[in-house]
């Protein structure tokens, strides 16, 4: 039974702005789905819509089988990072997850073991206002941890984290998945996500565009040949010619379509000389940027 | 039941974890406590036996006012902060949000009130002690009587009614300078000049509503007797029906809006 039912869900903004239209997904138990899209995409306001905090304008939305607001005492069930503000300036680490905890339900000993989970401790008893970004991100993380939820919704969890806490938060969200709970993760650094979730959404203009398991997805997307060559114009003329999708770069291209031997044999027809030839399996920014509607410069 | 025990405690450590309340103590001894001091030490003694200690407690006139703007404070805070998002993410039911937090300021402000109140009458009474000063309302009969005790609670009561007015008014409107600065300027100017051209109408507004419940039945402080007036009971219900009408507004809004 899926964890996450999304159905028909579409939100607006005033008369002009369709910020999410007609999207459906559903997202299963212990695994981690990521979340993908451009800036507006509407990830953001989906993730929100799924914890009550933006009304949708129509659409069902199901977590753990019913509205996030029938949940009886939420933040024990769903765990949730919707960015690093939400803590008042004045008032410590500490107390803002005593804070939550306390209107939570949630006893005090938890504040201190998720303190020490995100690494914290130290500076639980400073005010949030000495805090650096990285650290207002790990107490939103801790936040979100208080309740050992089963549901884990992340929006950006990396942001300003450093390269170690970004290894520490992979690591921690698989152990998550493997105990059998469920993430669903938003992020702009997608080899974050490519490393780490089991299957991905895409979201562009408010519309999933595609989704799937990560391996799925990039098998049914055309690998990109690359090729080098002095007469990198002339050979493109060729493969326009033919129908192939080609982009330019001084002396490198990128083509979409005929397959390696092909454009090398057509280089070799026509006296091109080519320094290198080789094909490259889409990564997930490709199919992201190849999905979203984007073109990667070659 | 425990739902709504956890929803109060966390008010209270909210509170008790920023400087919010204590500024407003503080700002209220400034207001009220501080003039009480001066005017005791520095008023010739014949001005102060005359009656004249009685303006030396009325810097308390002014306490509600600032709770108030406490109160609105507290709501716009979460907003201003971004807190609002954790407060409806451990609790969906965005109502009993409100409804705790009307609870709360209005028990945090009457107590303030109340320490504030102690504090002017013991400077008074240790101040007219010390230059041998009789105030002739601040004896042991006068203070236990019951017509004493009722107009002291009257204040208290109005000053949380007022605190928990301006919570549902941050809750209606957010945004938190505009709001004060529009409370501000409807209290101190439009309803004075509403009460000085439409007497009749004047004395059903709110601020006019809380006044009278404290002053027991003059609209303003200065005004000349013999404008109409509302009764304790009549101002009480007055109060509570603008604190219905905004909370409920508040409550309905605050159900429909999207917190992004």
């Amino acid at each position: 039974m899926p964890v996450i039912e999304v159905e028909g869900l579409s939100k607006r903004f005033g008369k002009k702005v369709l910020a999410v239209d007609d999207v459906s997904f559903s997202v299963a138990a212990g695994t981690i789905t990521g979340f993908l899209g451009p800036n507006g995409a509407g990830k953001t306001t989906t993730m929100r819509m799924l914890v009550d905090l933006v009304r949708p304008t129509s659409g069902v939305v199901r977590v753990l089988g019913g509205r996030y607001r029938d949940l009886s005492r939420p933040a024990t069930h769903v765990g949730a990072l919707l960015g690093a503000s939400g803590f008042h300036p004045g008032r410590s680490g500490r107390n803002a997850l005593r804070v939550v905890a306390t209107s939570a339900g949630i006893g005090s000993d938890r504040v201190d073991a998720t303190l020490e989970m995100v690494e914290l401790t130290g500076a639980a008893r400073r005010a949030v206002k000495g805090y650096s970004t990285g650290m207002r991100q790990r107490l939103a993380l801790a936040c979100a941890l208080l309740g050992d939820p089963e549901v884990l919704l992340l929006d950006e969890p990396a942001n300003g984290l450093d390269p170690e806490g970004m290894r520490w938060l992979r690591r921690f969200l698989r152990e998550r998945a493997d105990e059998g709970r469920t993430v669903l993760i938003s992020s702009h650094v997608l080899a974050e996500i490519e490393q780490t979730a089991d299957n991905v959404l895409i979201l562009s203009r408010g519309k999933i565009v595609a989704q799937g398991p990560i391996a799925t997805l990039a098998a049914s997307t055309a690998p990109v040949v690359r090729a080098r060559s002095p007469q990198a114009e002339k050979l493109e003329g060729l493969l326009r010619a033919k129908g192939a999708g080609v982009n330019r770069a001084d002396s490198a291209l990128a083509v979409r379509g005929p397959s390696s031997a092909e454009v090398g044999e057509l280089a070799q027809a026509n006296g091109i000389v080519l320094h290198e030839l080789f094909t490259e399996q889409p990564s997930l920014e490709d199919l992201f940027l190849q999905i979203a509607g984007t073109r990667r410069e070659a | 039941m425990a739902d709504l025990l956890h929803l109060f405690r966390a008010e209270f450590l909210k509170l008790s974890s920023t400087r919010t309340a204590l500024g407003l103590f503080i700002a209220a001894i400034v207001v009220s406590v501080l003039p009480a001091v001066l005017v005791m030490s520095l008023v010739t003694r014949h001005a102060l036996s005359d009656g004249g200690a009685s303006i030396a407690a009325s810097g308390l006139t002014v306490v509600p006012i600032l709770a108030v703007v406490f109160g609105i404070l507290g709501m716009t805070n979460e907003y201003r902060h971004g807190t609002i998002t954790y407060t409806y993410l451990t609790t969906p039911r965005r109502g009993i949000v409100i409804i705790v937090k009307l609870v709360c300021y209005g028990i945090v402000g009457a107590v303030v009130m109340a320490a504030t109140a102690l504090l002017v009458v013991l400077s008074i009474a240790v101040i007219g002690g010390i230059r041998d000063i009789a105030i002739p309302w601040l004896t042991a009969s006068n203070i236990s009587d019951p017509g004493t005790l009722r107009d002291a609670a009257m204040f208290l009561v109005a000053t949380g009614l007022m605190t928990a007015f301006g919570v549902s008014l941050g809750a209606l409107f957010r945004a938190q300078v505009p709001t004060v600065a529009g409370v501000v300027v409807w209290a101190l100017a439009v309803e004075s000049i509403i009460t000085v051209i439409k007497p009749r109408v004047g004395i059903y507004l709110p601020f006019a509503a809380f006044q009278q419940l404290t002053m027991g039945g003059t609209t303003h402080v200065g005004e000349p007797v013999g404008l109409p007036t509302l009764t304790r009971p009549e101002a009480f219900l007055v109060a509570i029906a603008y604190i219905a009408v905004f909370s409920v507004a508040a409550v309905f809004t605050s159900m429909r809006r999207d917190v992004t």
